[in-house]
């Protein structure tokens, strides 16, 4: 995820050499793209691991999908061909949303951020009591 | 005697209508447009004045758009250098094609750019946009109010300006710029075509670092 979130915000490029910059000015969102997929990396296995091996409910997995879906959506520029796909597709409706992800785009990681963090929290409580061992 | 004074008079008022259209006409450009200037494969008839030596050995083909973050990083981080050591040294040239398709304001923006060409101000007016470029698409800062305003500060004669800007007199020049970006396959801004002495061709996607463009631009040299 991470490696994908760096190609599509143009941090890492592939072609024609592979190689990556920060340009002056956006080092605070290369900084929520890192702590975006720390977390993702965190809550995603864990609430595999309730669903599989716990066969618990499923209702925190939805919360930090969806985390990590609008987070990589924000990154998801949309000068790039991503952006340029959507807006030659859907027109001034693409062309809105885009426009929207684009200027809000901390905004809406901060706050992916802190559903992922949520989740987490929610998740290690949880397994906390699931896993604990009962007595015999 | 007649027939020859109708045949004349018929012509005479075709003439007329066709100089009076001309000149009503608001999409008809005046300006002088070397409509077969190419580089590489990319017509660049209707982009950008060269920035440089027209003779320069490189050209360096942008697409971009106004409103475009990406285009305002390469334009703050990566042109200088390129300026510096390949425009201004008489290696390379630049030709801006615009690719206008972020917001509504964009093809304003593009469009209000050869205005100010018609007054020889192209690059000083492209400079202030990249300049002035706020950090949200379509919040109004790249509206026609503001695009008179910049045209303004930069000591435009206003009433040609504003004529040419309200008149969309450029908006078939930029629709031509941005399907001549998208014939070349170019999908998101900004994009560059490098085109070599020998016509040879490299395409650079996105706002990359200053030492990719001159790794290709040495190789080409």
């Amino acid at each position: 995820m991470l490696i994908g979130l760096l190609i599509l915000s143009e941090y890492i490029f592939i072609e024609p050499y592979i190689t990556g910059h920060i340009p002056k000015g956006t080092e605070f969102g290369f900084s929520l793209i890192i702590i975006l997929s720390a977390l993702s990396a965190l809550v995603l296995p864990m609430n595999v691991y309730r669903i599989n091996i716990l066969k618990n409910s499923k209702g925190k997995i939805g919360g930090s999908v969806f985390g990590s879906f609008i987070g990589a959506a924000a990154g998801a520029c949309s000068c790039g061909p991503i952006g340029f796909a959507i807006i030659s597709t859907f027109g001034s409706i693409g062309a809105t949303s885009m426009a929207f992800l684009t200027n809000y785009e901390i905004p809406i990681r901060i706050a992916a951020i802190g559903l992922l963090a949520l989740t987490y929290y929610t998740t290690v409580k949880s397994l906390k009591v699931e896993c604990k061992l009962k007595p015999q | 005697m007649n027939k020859k004074g109708i045949i004349v008079g018929a012509i005479a008022v075709i003439v007329a209508i066709g100089i009076i259209a001309s000149y009503s006409s608001p999409s008809t450009e005046t300006v002088n447009l070397d409509m077969g200037r190419t580089h590489g494969t990319v017509s660049t008839a209707m982009g950008s004045p060269i920035l440089g030596d027209t003779s320069a050995p490189i050209t360096i083909v942008e697409f971009g758009d106004y409103q475009c973050h990406q285009c305002f990083n390469w334009f703050h981080n990566t042109k200088p250098g390129i300026y510096e050591n390949y425009i201004a040294e008489g290696k390379a040239k630049l030709v801006f094609v615009d690719l206008a398709f972020l917001g509504r304001d964009s093809p304003t923006a593009a469009q209000a750019s050869y205005c100010a060409e018609d007054q020889e101000k192209y690059w000083e007016y492209h400079d202030l946009l990249y300049n002035s470029q706020e950090d949200k698409i379509d919040n109004g800062w790249a509206n026609s109010e503001r695009l008179k305003a910049f045209a303004f500060s930069l000591g435009l004669d206003m009433e040609l300006f504003e004529g040419c800007l309200d008149s969309g007199k450029y908006s078939k020049r930029v629709q031509y710029n941005v399907s001549e970006a998208k014939k070349h396959g170019v999908r998101g801004t900004p994009n560059f075509i490098i085109v070599g002495p020998d016509n040879q061709q490299e395409q650079i996607s996105g706002a990359q670092p200053y030492t990719v463009f001159k790794q290709i631009m040495d190789n080409m040299i």
